[in-house]
């Protein structure tokens, strides 16, 4: 009985509309799919099933790995959780200092109408989320010791919806932290100036935007089925072809497509990549950089990574100051490392 | 024998089990007498008047508190509150509860309930750090009895005092609370104070044990079948509003020394019905009551086992807790109602009703605070805490609140205080009651809002990736 408790409790993703791989959308996305197939690329029904359950893609060494990932993040998201900062302490913490800013008033909007507050919060916090999802990993790429830890996403050599779980428990921690900013900010925000009619439109329970992203086709992103958009959709909206851009192995595809459900943010900070049709990608990463499979590497290499940029960075700050000691030292001045430390 | 030994312990094993399921919707009495050697009348040994006198001279002196003209009746309006609060020689007319249009009040002067009480006896009177200058319990109900009296109708627009509600919620602990949690329900369970093998006093009907476990009962408030009605009639009932669910006799008038709901029960019932409705204080601190004078009355008039004493201890510590817990959910009340009387100052509507209900909210938060210090438990740094967010005032438009009061008895308005600042420590007193003493029914809660968009939006803990 208990093993079925905790088996559910570690499969709960799949039956809660608020994860992306509620079977309600991976069901929707396999009709995407087979109908994009079908429809646009002109294949018959039973090779566009042959195409979309591929079983060199689905069981390749690299999605394999991918759900034992899946498997061994949610022991450790249900064990790590309850530590992390939650949005409301921070939500409740902000109220706390909004109230002490002098020239904000509190309900200044109170009076608008209902409808439009929980409209004007809908698509606010979907927004403030998908902007801080941008920023996030941008720095993921642009940072090394970030870097390090968000290889572990792009070692994946093929793609399937699990993907999205194959991430370094480091990486989990700071998503999650970025959410609790996010959207406790935009909670306190709204609740100060808007009062108690602050409330969310919802389909299952679920931001009706989160909603519409993930009926049409968010897990595609993680897959081989190269859903493009019209070039001038594809800046406003992140296509599946665009973010699987964002994994090729390709030097002129590096650092692009970072967004989400938006492409404009991309398109904004000059990383929008459109998607290239007829253009085979080949996903992962090198050798040198990370192991597609073997999970000792994609756990620990991180840490390893990480200690070598440290040094390495120690030392080009400690070299110049030493240096100049030796210098200033030569130069007969004898005050010394005193000086040095000033 | 053993044969026998078994029909009989099956007999009595089914009987208690019998008994405590018919016991569950049961009255507070009658219980019967017990007492060794007692040769009057009686057959009831259950009697707490002189706490139903003491209930009806705080309601009265509640009242006494408005009925200043701005000074020139001061000496007599004090005159007449300490009369209720040190007791008279005279018979006190009954303020309140006093009979009304549709529910008729049975007794309508104190000595009709018990003779010779006063509250200043059974009043707190260690210190109180929550009120300005070191004074202890008693002095500080004096010095706003004096204040009262001095005001006009019992408020004080400048310094935010509403006297009626301050004297009464702090004399709600003060007197009740601390009465029964830190007297009735501590030492007096001990095996050698007040036995249960002896009268509690020569020729009373009823023992020791069981006339201390009626007083702690007496100061609660309920009436004797509180436990069969629901929150709102509780509530109802003290607000003299429902007659039918008072008369539990139906005799169409309501004796106040078992039909009544008085302060103590009446914020217990409050608390049930308002906020989350998801506590049931009223239902538990009587069972626990009423399941403990059952115990006793088991004794038959012998001294109490020490695992009598320790069940009885047990009952004593739900009592307490829950007790404690009213408490501060009233605390936690008030301060959500200062914090949204705030909106409405800041608005500019209807300035002086405003001020008004501000003053009266703040007198019931100050209040409770102030009862909740008058028990058994020092409550040490959240004492402390409690008592900064608060202060000695509500803070005034003018941004300022009482810091102190002179060598003349006058408050100096010394702190600064921005009302929006006070709406911040509001919110501070509400995390720090839901922090120290876990409540959970929290009406007015002004930050309920952000736990529930909060729930709604979902924990942001996943490890999900682009």
């Amino acid at each position: 009985m208990e093993f079925f408790d905790q088996l559910g409790s570690i499969l709960s993703d799949f039956s809660n509309p608020r994860k992306r791989v509620f079977v309600g959308y991976l069901f929707v996305t396999v009709l995407i799919a087979l109908v994009w197939l079908v429809a646009v690329r002109r294949s018959s029904v039973k090779s566009a099933f042959k195409d979309v359950f591929d079983r060199r893609i689905l069981f390749s060494r690299s999605a394999l790995a991918d759900y034992q990932i899946f498997l061994i993040n949610r022991a450790f998201t249900l064990f790590i959780s309850p530590l992390l900062v939650s949005q409301l302490a921070i939500a409740t913490l902000l109220y706390y200092a909004l109230h002490d800013v002098d020239f904000l008033q509190r309900g200044l909007f109170n009076d608008t109408p209902t409808g439009v507050i929980v409209a004007l919060f809908t698509i606010t916090i979907f927004i403030v989320d998908d902007c801080t999802r941008y920023l996030v990993h941008r720095w993921m790429h642009r940072w090394p010791l970030l870097w390090a830890i968000h290889k572990t996403h792009h070692s994946a050599e093929t793609m399937t919806p699990i993907t999205v779980y194959r991430t370094h428990p480091l990486e989990g921690i700071l998503y999650s932290l970025r959410g609790a900013i996010a959207q406790g900010f935009t909670m306190a925000v709204f609740l100060f100036f808007f009062g108690n009619a602050v409330d969310l439109y919802t389909v299952l329970g679920v931001n009706v935007l989160s909603f519409v992203f993930h009926v049409t086709g968010s897990n595609l992103r993680h897959s081989h089925i190269s859903i493009r958009y019209w070039p001038w959709l594809e800046h406003i909206l992140m296509s599946p072809a665009q973010h699987q851009v964002h994994h090729s192995i390709a030097r002129e595809h590096h650092d692009k497509n970072f967004g989400v459900a938006f492409a404009v943010w991309d398109w904004l900070f000059g990383s929008l990549h459109l998607s290239e049709p007829g253009r085979e990608l080949t996903f992962g990463l090198p050798a040198s950089e990370a192991h597609p499979s073997r999970l000792l590497d994609i756990y620990f290499r991180p840490f390893a990574d990480m200690g070598r940029y440290v040094r390495r960075r120690a030392k080009t700050l400690c070299i110049p100051t030493f240096g100049a000691r030796i210098k200033s030292d030569q130069d007969g001045d004898n005050t010394g490392y005193s000086k040095q430390s000033l | 024998m053993l044969k026998s030994n078994f029909k009989l312990t099956t007999t009595v094993v089914v009987a208690s089990l019998l008994s405590s399921a018919a016991i569950a919707d049961q009255a507070y009495g009658p219980f019967p007498v017990t007492v060794k050697g007692y040769e009057g009348d009686k057959t009831n040994s259950v009697s707490y008047s002189g706490q139903i006198a003491r209930h009806v001279l705080h309601d009265s002196l509640k009242k006494a508190a408005g009925k200043g003209d701005g000074g020139n009746n001061a000496a007599e309006v004090e005159a007449l509150m300490l009369a209720y609060f040190n007791g008279s020689e005279d018979d006190l007319t009954i303020i309140a509860p006093a009979s009304k249009d549709g529910f008729p009040v049975k007794q309508s002067t104190v000595n009709e309930i018990s003779k010779g009480k006063n509250i200043s006896g059974k009043f707190y009177n260690g210190a109180m750090s929550a009120w300005p200058g070191n004074q202890s319990g008693v002095d500080v109900a004096l010095q706003m009895i004096k204040m009262a009296a001095a005001s006009n109708q019992g408020y004080d627009p400048v310094n935010g005092m509403d006297w009626g509600q301050l004297i009464s919620k702090f004399t709600l602990g003060a007197m009740a609370y601390n009465q029964a949690v830190d007297n009735y329900l501590d030492e007096k369970l001990e095996a050698d104070n007040k036995p249960n093998d002896q009268p509690y006093k020569d020729g009373a009907h009823y023992t020791g044990k069981e006339h201390s476990w009626d007083e702690a009962f007496g100061y609660f408030g309920a009436a004797a079948h509180s436990v069969s009605l629901s929150p709102e009639q509780n509530y109802a009932v003290s607000k003299q509003k429902d007659l039918a669910a008072a008369d539990a006799n139906g005799d169409g008038v309501i004796d106040l020394k078992t039909e009544f709901v008085f302060g103590p029960a009446y914020y217990a019932a409050g608390a049930d019905k308002g906020g989350n409705k998801n506590t049931q204080y009223m239902t538990t601190i009587f069972n626990a009551f009423r399941d403990g004078r059952a115990l006793i009355a088991s004794a038959n008039g012998e001294a109490l086992t020490d695992d009598q004493r320790a069940e009885l201890k047990n009952y004593a510590g739900i009592i307490e807790s829950n007790w404690e817990k009213t408490l501060a959910e009233a605390t936690f009340k008030y301060a959500g109602s200062v914090y949204e009387d705030i909106d409405k100052i800041k608005s500019g509507e209807d300035s002086g009703e405003a001020l008004r209900n501000y003053a009266k909210h703040w007198g019931e938060l100050k209040g409770f605070s102030m009862a909740l210090q008058s028990g058994k438990n020092n409550l040490g740094a959240t004492a402390i805490d409690m008592n900064w967010l608060i202060g000695f005032g509500p803070a005034m438009p003018d941004g300022l609140m009482v810091s102190e009061i002179d060598a003349d008895g006058n408050f100096v308005r010394g702190r600064e205080m921005t009302l929006d600042d006070y709406q911040v420590n509001m919110l501070k007193v509400q995390k720090l009651l839901i922090d120290t003493f876990g409540i959970e029914s929290r009406a007015n809660d002004a930050t309920a809002d952000l736990a529930a968009l909060a729930e709604k939006l979902g924990e942001g803990a996943s490890a999900e990736n682009d």
